[in-house]
């Protein structure tokens, strides 16, 4: 770390590099499109190019043989054993994805007989801590799929091995290099992207024609939308913004940073073309403009969930789905959330829930004086280091040869099926690519959202930011505590002090 | 007869009564004052055996107690590194105890920890008080009452919070939609998303989570006052209020004291509702030394912070420990003399 904050580091010099257009380049000469002059110096991912026209055009344009990919890796009567920790599907989860999920091992099992495999599906509020807890113990799985977010803070710690594309035979060009940042600590590859999503601002167009708004036009910025949540509570008594604000929660800052991003401000400086991270953005005036627009909606006008300080998304989307809350922030999978608990309504319940489905609306998130902006999310899978393992040991070729599995074109498809967008760029031109574009409305909103994506900072201090900073200004803020310039300055304060050491 | 009166003759008569009770059980039990000085080897010696059945649990508490508060107290003098490694930790003497002291926050979180703790144990413990005092009567159903009232007590103090949160729930919470219903408030009530309301929302779940183990604890207690005494009470001519004040209660003085310290002890630790129900929120509001001890420890990766935090914990919980024991002892005491 003393690298990181003592000039220029080994890592940034790395990443600079890597930011360069050369990754980008090759993924562009892989593609056969002109990526290499447009490409996002953030995500690498370029806008003019991932239209929802091109990504339709490339789909099914690729056969694709996992075991034979996978058996030039580890071969396939390999008899091993691994532990496995992930967040996955719980009860809340479509239909769709817990199919697949379960065809997922199941597609393991028969293609790596061989490979005994102990697996764990956590909860996405409890597993950082347990993931935490666990490698402090000596008790970590040797592969876990983390969120985008959560890894370097392992690489950081040096619980990670060193393992990327290449150890699970693709090449570095396969992936956005934008995901390849967020496995990246000091210059060495500490993950495999598993894949790569952007969330988009979903509306209910009968609700906004009943507060007297174009039901088919997303605010375009996010003045508007706290004008249109407004509009909405008065004219119909509803909800307007399905707002969250819940401290220590991942939730969070995924709807609070874009906003921050798009009139300028962040968290440090992760929204500027060349971050250093050093910069502290916290009290700048762009998160300041972001915090007061929270406050205007919550104190203000009341034109919010009252219960948004203690909400996390799942709180939104049953109000959303009876048809209580007009807007809100959310990744492309709601649509198949809201299409399966409406299925699964009865009486007048199913007649509203069908109805709220139909209305249902997908945008592109709204910009701010300075951008439109939204995070780069995703998950990675990661191999920890054998003495944090539970045992000491780790099988490294069972390693290998799930995560070529788990990350080849096929699997980081379908496990992204109505959520996400496999992160190897081959996935795009596979058969199952073309098969959810055409099963899963609004996906292409959401891939649309891609080129203006922005990963959180790519720091260990990040988590702590995200997920007690930041929420905490914001609750600092909407509960008086403090004003919204001492709320921002407060949580400056403490985060010049992370970079400080204290 | 004057009530003061009533009440002087009556304890006098209770005071007879307890002598004469001691004095038996000394007659009985042929009990005097222990040995000390050179028969201690000879009285561990005679008792080899109870050493050899305790020593398994001895030996379990060693490891699964005495070593992690050892290493707590060894880290709260260091600044750890985010991967606990121990070439990576530097000794910082009482830094971390001075952080902790002098944060802001702790004089917050301490107001919060005493209201949490005050308000939770001494409403809890007089809705068990009063239950139990019900309970000890007979009366038809008393058995069902008995068993619903321990509900709460049984049911996961996990589930309870999520179940809890939805009552609450500021937008759609039962009591929210019941008090527009009735025409209360024209629109739901913000329990736990408003800094002056949280808290004792939080008071009121915890109390009803708690109450039966206060009722549970002192209807064993009633069991054991001596129903002569009542009789006795009442031919003097005590009444109601004479006879709970000078008969029930010094009878239920032990077990009121060890209830209220573990309730106490059980109330500083209290970190599943305030954490499922508001993570310590909004604002900080809810935010009790414990779950700011996980928060500083697991949340912001500061273990020697949350250790120093947790030392201090524990000489509180030390000296409540210590009336703990002191209760304990004075009610077997009682019972050898």
């Amino acid at each position: 770390m003393t690298s990181r904050r003592g000039g220029p580091s080994a890592f940034e010099l790395n990443r600079r590099k890597f930011l360069g257009y050369t990754a980008a380049a090759g993924a562009a000469a892989w593609l056969g499109s002109p990526f290499e002059a447009f490409a996002d110096a953030k995500t690498g991912v370029d806008s003019t190019t991932w239209t929802p026209d091109y990504i339709k055009s490339i789909a099914g344009t690729l056969d694709i043989d996992t075991a034979a990919e996978c058996a030039k890796v580890v071969p396939l009567d390999y008899k091993g054993k691994l532990t496995y920790w992930w967040n996955g599907t719980n009860q809340s989860s479509p239909d769709i994805d817990k199919q697949l999920e379960k065809e997922f091992f199941e597609a393991f099992a028969k293609t790596y007989p061989n490979i005994e495999l102990d697996k764990q599906n956590l909860d996405y509020n409890q597993m950082l801590d347990k993931v935490r807890t666990a490698a402090l113990g000596n008790a970590a799985p040797m592969v876990a799929r983390l969120p985008i977010l959560w890894g370097v803070e392992f690489a950081a710690k040096g619980q990670l091995q060193e393992f990327g594309p290449t150890d699970a035979g693709y090449p570095l060009e396969e992936y956005w290099p934008g995901a390849m940042k967020s496995v990246t600590w000091q210059g060495k590859t500490y993950g495999v992207p598993t894949n790569n999503e952007t969330m988009a601002f979903i509306w209910n167009s009968a609700i906004f024609k009943a507060a007297g708004l174009d039901p088919e036009k997303a605010p375009d910025t996010w003045d508007d939308v706290v004008a249109y949540s407004k509009q909405i509570k008065d004219k119909t008594g509803k909800n307007g913004f399905g707002l969250v604000a819940r401290a220590n929660a991942g939730n969070t800052p995924f709807r609070f940073m874009p906003q921050a991003w798009a009139n300028g401000g962040g968290a440090f400086d992760e929204a500027e073309d060349t971050p250093t991270y050093q910069k502290v953005y916290l009290n700048n005036d762009g998160t300041k403009e972001a915090l007061q627009q929270l406050y205007q909606m919550y104190v203000v006008d009341k034109s919010v969930p009252a219960s948004a300080l203690t909400n996390t998304q799942t709180e939104n989307e049953d109000p959303f789905l009876a048809g209580n809350l007009a807007m809100m922030i959310s990744h492309p999978t709601e649509y198949a959330y809201m299409l399966d608990h409406a299925k699964k309504a009865t009486g007048a319940d199913k007649e509203m829930a069908d109805k709220v489905v139909a209305d249902m609306r997908y945008g592109l998130m709204p910009k701010g004086s300075k951008r439109r902006a939204v995070v780069f999310g995703g998950s990675n899978v990661h191999v920890f280091k054998p003495e944090f393992v539970d045992g000491g040991k780790v099988d490294s070729m069972a390693a290998k040869a799930f995560i070529a599995f788990l990350t080849g074109p096929e699997w980081s498809t379908k496990l992204a099926w109505d959520s996400s967008n496999p992160s190897n760029f081959r996935g795009f031109k596979s058969k199952w690519m073309k098969q959810r574009l055409d099963q899963i409305k609004f996906l292409n909103v959401t891939t649309s959202m891609l080129p203006y994506g922005i990963p959180f900072p790519v720091i260990p201090e990040s988590t702590e930011v995200m997920n007690i900073i930041v929420p905490n200004m914001i609750q600092n803020a909407l509960t008086g505590k403090m004003t919204v310039a001492d709320a921002a300055e407060d949580a400056a304060k403490q985060a010049n002090g992370l970079l400080s050491g204290m | 007869m004057p009530a003061a009166l009533a009440a002087g003759a009556f304890q006098d008569y209770e005071d007879r009564y307890q002598v004469a009770i001691a004095t038996s059980e000394t007659a009985a039990t042929g009990a005097s004052p222990a040995p000390r000085g050179p028969n201690l080897l000879r009285r561990i010696a005679s008792h080899w055996a109870d050493y050899i059945y305790v020593a398994p649990a001895l030996g379990v508490m060693l490891l699964v107690i005495g070593y992690p508060v050892y290493y707590t107290v060894y880290l709260s003098f260091f600044r750890t590194s985010p991967s606990l490694s121990m070439n990576d930790i530097s000794f910082t003497g009482l830094d971390n105890y001075i952080t902790v002291l002098g944060s802001s926050s702790f004089r917050d979180v301490t107001v919060n920890t005493i209201i949490w703790t005050v308000f939770s144990t001494a409403i809890a413990f007089l809705l068990g008080l009063g239950a139990a005092l019900a309970l000890n009567r007979e009366f038809l159903g008393r058995g069902l009452i008995r068993g619903l009232l321990l509900i709460p007590y049984v049911i996961s103090a996990v589930a309870a919070s999520y179940v809890w949160r939805w009552i609450y729930h500021s937008d759609y919470g039962i009591i929210g939609a019941l008090s527009m219903q009735l025409h209360l408030s024209d629109r739901p009530i913000n329990f736990l998303d408003n800094t002056h309301t949280v808290l004792a929302s939080l008071i009121v779940v915890n109390v009803w989570k708690e109450f039966s183990f206060a009722m549970i604890m002192l209807l064993a207690g009633l069991q054991t006052v001596p129903d002569q005494l009542h009789r006795a009470a009442m031919v003097d001519g005590a009444g109601p209020w004479d006879r709970f004040w000078h008969v029930t209660m010094p009878h239920l003085k032990g077990v009121t004291i060890v209830t209220i310290l573990l309730m106490v002890v059980a109330n500083l630790n209290g970190f599943t509702i305030p954490w499922i129900m508001t993570g310590g929120g909004p604002a900080g509001a809810s935010d009790i030394w414990i779950t700011q001890v996980y928060q500083i420890a697991f949340g912001r990766i500061r273990f020697g912070t949350a250790s120093a935090y947790s030392v201090i914990l524990f000489i509180i919980m030390m000296v409540l420990g210590y009336f703990y024991v002191r209760a304990l002892g004075g009610k077997d005491d009682g019972r050898s003399e």
